[in-house]
């Protein structure tokens, strides 16, 4: 069993930061808070390099439009492109890292470790139908992430957070297991879209068992893209864990599984259209369960991170109206949002950290009369408000737009009004962070501790929000181009979804 | 006798039914118990159930390899969880000396 050179050119992006997190632990063993700076520098820059190097790999393969497709791996254009949607996240993770790790006094090589063995899990996840694979995938990014999340074990939330996201990603795991078994159980096949196949030639698509297989499956997805009512564990891990982390977390995660549930229940069950009609109405039904308890329970939080967590809740209820549409537009809709997710909301944790704010709990109170002080990263934090809110020349809002355009052309009239009415009561809490952050003047209490305080030095941080800012920029002058040249791509020559 | 017989040579049916109980009894051991040991084990027997279907369904497609080395991954995986499930449950241990999850409640609004 060799392989041939163009199928090692597929094989390295996931291999590089696989490599780079088997060398991370061997540079951390020296004693960990008392290192000497130049090793942590190396241990973020070994992870910077496996990251960069895998991109490189990810990007000359969608250069040359290759698309191996080997053993039971598909690096097709869809998995190359969640490959550089992972791989960006993370080194924005990564470059996050360095500066909040360094507020907090907790830099351990063992966060950088993990959280590369995370991002080889996601590309690995959306790499493949065969259900051993995504299995393995999934578990490879999930459990590296519940470590992550209590990773600052000297703060007692943090575990307590980890715990929670532990137990609950658990249980979401053996009900996907569950559901691949029952479905390899009645097909014979292991590979989810030869099982449709043989499913459908067999008649028995619509036995219960299948049912049951594939509605666990779905659980499965729409645990980890944290839809109503798998969302309980969201608010707790994201406060819980240091901010690059809960960035990388909601987006990541909720890229790879939208991704991967792109690449299984549109494309490669679609020879089951009874299944594919029934899951596709409980996905309606769950959206906007989403979209209605997530917008309504960020109106009320005073917590900026549990603030975040619900609004990523309700953007999990957009997207996932993108699949209600159905219709290939939609999917390349829901693709084009997710890049500008991306960057809006790594850009968004990234704020927290770039304003220097640790600790137990960050409130709006301590946003306030930050914008002032700094200048450019007000700016990018009135972009990211108001692209999150779906406001018209933002990257956010043509995300948006895509998708509802395809609702009402489908007849899901009452649907997008609905996800209208969503983001209009979203802008409220938006609105709330910038009106913290430039119209509210600092208490005097605050002012003098902050005098106390040395000044916050965030440089890397601050690069990555900036570069976020002109991420959803350009996503908004420049969506066509975005949208044709990447997302429609993805799906055309990768999953053939656009006949 | 003859339950016994089928249950023993073959009859798919009665791992089936095992392998669905063992799911809901670790499903219902993870929602009702509120000790966190006890709802890590719930977790485990849920894996595992799924373990004893996908077996069963092997050796009812006259032993299939793919799905036995699967067996083999799955059961990999399982103790990757365990370890991580572990170090989480001594790492909360530590802070607030106790194990009952409904104590471990101050991420709130």
């Amino acid at each position: 069993m060799s392989l041939t050179p163009s199928q090692w050119a597929a094989l390295l992006p996931l291999l590089l930061p696989a490599l780079g997190a088997c060398l991370i632990p061997l540079m951390a063993l020296d004693k960990d808070q008392a290192t000497a700076k130049w090793i942590r520098g190396v241990m973020y820059g070994t992870a910077l390099l496996a990251v960069a190097a895998s991109f490189w790999y990810l990007t000359d393969l969608w250069k040359t439009g290759a698309q191996p497709s080997f053993f039971q791996l598909r690096m097709d254009r869809l998995a190359q492109f969640s490959g550089i949607f992972v791989v960006v996240a993370a080194a924005l993770t990564i470059l996050q890292s360095w500066d909040h790790f360094h507020q907090e006094g907790w830099v351990k090589g063992e966060t950088l470790s993990l959280l590369l063995f995370s991002a080889t899990g996601m590309m690995l996840f959306t790499a493949s139908t065969h259900f051993v694979t995504l299995f393995l995938g999934l578990e490879l990014f999930s459990i590296p992430l519940y470590a992550l999340v209590g990773t600052v074990r000297a703060r007692p939330e943090s575990a307590e957070g980890g715990m929670k996201y532990f137990l609950t990603g658990a249980v979401a795991s053996s009900c996907f297991l569950m559901g691949g078994v029952l479905i390899y159980g009645l097909s014979g096949t292991l590979d989810l879209s030869a099982a449709a196949g043989v499913l459908k030639a067999q008649g028995l698509a619509l036995d219960p068992l299948a049912l049951t297989g594939a509605a666990l499956l779905l659980l499965g997805f729409l645990f980890k893209v944290s839809a109503v009512p798998f969302h309980q564990w969201t608010p707790d891990a994201y406060e819980a864990s240091p901010h690059p982390i809960a960035g990388f977390m909601s987006v990541a995660t909720k890229g790879v599984a939208f991704i991967a549930l792109l690449r299984i229940f549109p494309s490669s069950l679609a020879p089951l259209t009874a299944v594919g009609a029934k899951m596709q109405a409980v996905v309606a039904v769950l959206a906007v369960a989403t979209l209605v308890l997530g917008n309504l329970t960020a109106l009320v939080q005073s917590n900026v991170k549990r603030m975040l967590a619900y609004s990523s809740i309700s953007h999990a209820g957009y997207l996932m109206l993108g699949f209600v549409a159905g219709t290939p537009a939609a999917h390349t809709g829901v693709l084009f949002y997710l890049v500008i997710y991306l960057a809006m909301n790594m850009g968004a944790f990234g704020l927290l950290t770039a304003f220097g704010l640790v600790g137990e709990k960050t409130t709006f109170e301590d946003l306030r009369g930050l914008g002032w002080k700094r200048p450019a990263m007000g700016f990018a934090a009135a972009v990211f408000m108001l692209s999150l809110a779906g406001i018209p020349p933002m990257g956010g809002f043509y995300g948006k737009y895509m998708i509802f355009r395809e609702l009402v052309a489908t007849g899901h009239v009452g649907m997008a009004v609905l996800g209208v009415l969503a983001s209009l009561v979203s802008a409220y809490y938006y609105l709330r962070f910038l009106v913290a952050l430039f119209l509210q003047a600092p208490s005097a209490e605050a002012e003098r501790l902050a005098s106390d305080r040395p000044a916050v030095h965030a440089p890397l941080a601050g690069a990555t929000v900036l570069v976020c800012a002109a991420i959803v920029l350009a996503g908004g002058f420049l969506q066509f181009a975005l949208v044709d040249g990447f997302a429609k791509r993805a799906l055309v020559e990768g999953l053939g979804l656009i006949r | 006798m003859s339950g016994m017989d089928a249950i023993l040579h073959g009859g798919l049916q009665g791992y089936l039914v095992v392998a669905l109980l063992l799911f809901a009894l670790g499903l219902a051991t993870v929602l009702l118990r509120r000790t966190l040991l006890l709802q890590f084990m719930g977790v485990e027997l849920m894996l595992n159930a799924a373990n004893v279907a996908l077996l069963a369904f092997a050796r009812f497609r006259g032993g299939d390899a793919q799905a036995t080395v699967f067996y083999l991954f799955i059961i990999a995986v399982a103790a990757c969880e365990a370890a991580i499930g572990l170090a989480l449950v001594i790492g909360l241990f530590r802070h607030r000396d106790t194990t009952d999850s409904d104590r471990a409640a101050s991420l709130k609004q």
